[in-house]
């Protein structure tokens, strides 16, 4: 077969999956666009209504249990479910953190909520110069490319 | 441009005022005026600025679907400055954080942003101006796309540029398993970065260039007790891996968490394209990688411990953190508490500064409560550092801070907090802070 009726044949079975994808797309169901009951205050476990329930394509419910460690590594969550927090979460729970400029440290914005894991408690202008060092990678993930004024000043 | 932004911003939130009489919105309004006065250090400064934060999301436009999100910051100095890169910088300051239109379609979790929003899918994490579209697809695909231009920054000085090329697009592939897998492939390419006037003083060549990678992203839960997610990035400028970040979770029983993290960088395919970051490998060396532990015990309902672990491994030497906290939550969650340790073991080259008969090892000691009512909140919040080896002649570090609320209206308080600290920068730090904030949700369902 020669190399153009192949790519012709390729082309005519992608659009053939394409229509039938196009076709299917209306059975493929939303996420409520908000949670429909109130959520108890502080830190949230899914499972606790939602236990071993899983739906479609989705992950199970406990995966999103709210536990320390998913605190402190909800990026690995949120960069394939933001859909899922949204559900919850409006887009300015997100911004009290991650705001490539920023006038007020987290810390502060929310120095009447220490139950939230805020970055830099305390005297992290001592600590920084440590913390730097150790795990550069941890700063970069908020500060890597926002050219903060405040890391501008000295690191220049 | 400056001041034309610092005039368009408040013309934004006030055409976003009428947001908080329609039926589907909410609002997300703080004022925070600020006093801090620190003494005794190189410099006493006195700063006394007034930040406003304001977040609309407006839901159910058009034939419903479509929704308006905004939020941004202004700050206007009121005391007598404070250091400025630029003498051209004024009191006022402000920046746009998001300001989107949603439209969100019937089917497949599609949806369609145009504006300026934040990107988070697989390695991609952005702000851009510009649009952007996913959905699902059948057969457990879906896909997500983006494009437009970077949002600018501040440039660094003597460079004069912010290292940003100025269009960027990227997007997502993914496969989903229902609760078994989850992979994803995603790429981000940006135009060429700018040349800067002159190359920052310590930048190695070769270590600054443009922002382009791919990389892929996976979750798995072979069983119901165990999940490994994380994601590796390539970069198509220098040809190498720029990140290894994996982490596993095992529940073995319901009130026992176990988790192990491997994160492993290499820096200067990793900083590649930050002009900032990309002028410290010099100093931090090549090669990161950080192996941790933790486990985490649910006590009773109210009470969780958790013990963690980490070892970091870099070129300059390696350390050790390890540590523990105690959490707990009575009367129905409105007391919350919180008791933490944790040491940090490392050498001479992490030290403040870096001399043989420095330290960088410190013991850090947390506790904080906090009491909410539908009244009053009130918390306490203490967090101590004892240096191994005296930094600027200092032992320790500590800060006290205390804040207290009332509710004016169910969705609309009124706090202060007041915090006392000493430590290496300054002798003495006295920070005070007045917060209005008015949260509102008019729309139907709960929101966070």
């Amino acid at each position: 077969m020669r190399l153009s009726n192949q790519i012709l044949t390729l082309l005519t079975l992608a659009g053939l999956f394409a229509l039938s994808a196009c076709a299917q797309m209306k059975a493929l169901p939303n996420l409520p666009a908000t949670h429909p009951e109130a959520l108890a205050a502080g830190p949230v476990s899914c499972s606790e209504c939602h236990e071993d329930q899983q739906q479609g394509t989705m992950k199970a419910f406990a995966a999103f249990d709210h536990s320390q460690i998913f605190i402190k590594n909800h990026r690995l969550f949120a960069a394939s479910d933001d859909s899922l927090c949204a559900s919850c979460h409006k887009v300015s729970f997100c911004a009290d953190c991650h705001t490539q400029k920023a006038d007020i440290k987290p810390a502060t914005k929310n120095g009447h909520r220490p139950d939230r894991m805020m970055p830099h408690r305390g005297d992290f202008l001592t600590l920084h110069k440590i913390e730097g060092k150790l795990d550069p990678a941890s700063c970069y993930r908020c500060h890597g490319r926002a050219n903060n004024e405040q890391c501008v000043a000295c690191h220049r | 441009m400056k001041k034309v932004f610092c005039r368009l911003l408040p013309a934004l939130f006030l055409a976003a005022l009428p947001a908080v009489v329609h039926a589907g919105s909410s609002v997300d309004w703080t004022s925070i005026l600020r006093v801090q006065q620190d003494s005794g250090g190189a410099q006493s400064d006195r700063l006394v600025p007034l930040t406003q934060f304001v977040g609309v999301d407006v839901d159910q436009l058009g034939d419903g679907n479509l929704s308006a999100h905004l939020y941004g910051w202004l700050t206007l100095d009121l005391g007598e400055g404070r250091d400025r890169i630029s003498q051209e910088e004024d009191r006022v300051d402000g920046s746009l954080t998001y300001g989107y239109l949603q439209y969100r379609f019937n089917h497949a979790n599609a949806r369609a942003r145009g504006g300026r929003f934040f990107v988070t899918e697989g390695i991609i994490n952005e702000q851009v101006d510009g649009v952007s579209a996913r959905t699902d697809l059948p057969y457990g695909f879906g896909v997500s796309a983006f494009g437009g231009a970077t949002v600018p920054t501040v440039s660094i000085p003597g460079a004069g540029t912010d290292g940003k090329g100025n269009g960027i697009f990227g997007g997502r592939v993914n496969y989903r398993k229902g609760g078994l897998l989850e992979v994803g492939l995603s790429g981000i390419y940006e135009s060429s970065a700018p040349a800067p006037d002159a190359v920052p003083v310590g930048v190695l060549a070769g270590s600054f260039g443009s922002h382009r990678l791919l990389g892929g992203d996976i979750w798995l839960s072979p069983h119901r007790m165990v999940q490994i997610s994380g994601h590796t990035s390539y970069n198509t400028e220098t040809e190498k891996i720029a990140e290894h970040s994996y982490l596993l979770q095992v529940t073995p029983r319901k009130d026992l968490l176990l988790s192990a993290n491997y994160d492993e960088r290499n820096d200067r395919d990793y900083f590649y394209s930050s002009i900032l970051f990309s002028n410290m490998i010099k100093n931090l060396g090549q090669e990161s990688r950080v192996l941790g532990a933790s486990a985490t015990y649910t006590v009773s309902n109210n009470a969780e411990i958790t013990a963690d672990y980490k070892r970091y491994s870099r070129d300059i030497g390696d350390a050790d953190r390890f540590g523990g906290d105690l959490r707990g939550n009575y009367l129905d969650n409105s007391l919350r508490t919180g008791l933490s340790y944790h040491y940090l073991r490392s050498g001479p080259d992490f030290a403040i500064p870096p001399v043989a008969s420095a330290s960088g090892s410190f013991h850090e000691i947390r506790g904080y409560a906090m009491h909410q009512t539908k009244t009053y909140f009130a918390s306490l919040d203490v967090i101590e550092y004892l240096f191994k080896e005296p930094v600027q002649n200092r032992d320790s570090a500590w800060e006290a801070l205390g804040s207290l609320g009332y509710y004016l209206a169910p969705d609309f308080a009124l706090s202060g907090d007041l915090s006392y600290g000493q430590n290496p920068q300054y002798d003495e730090e006295v920070k005070g802070l007045i917060r209005l904030t008015y949260n509102a949700n008019l729309g139907k369902g709960a929101t966070k």
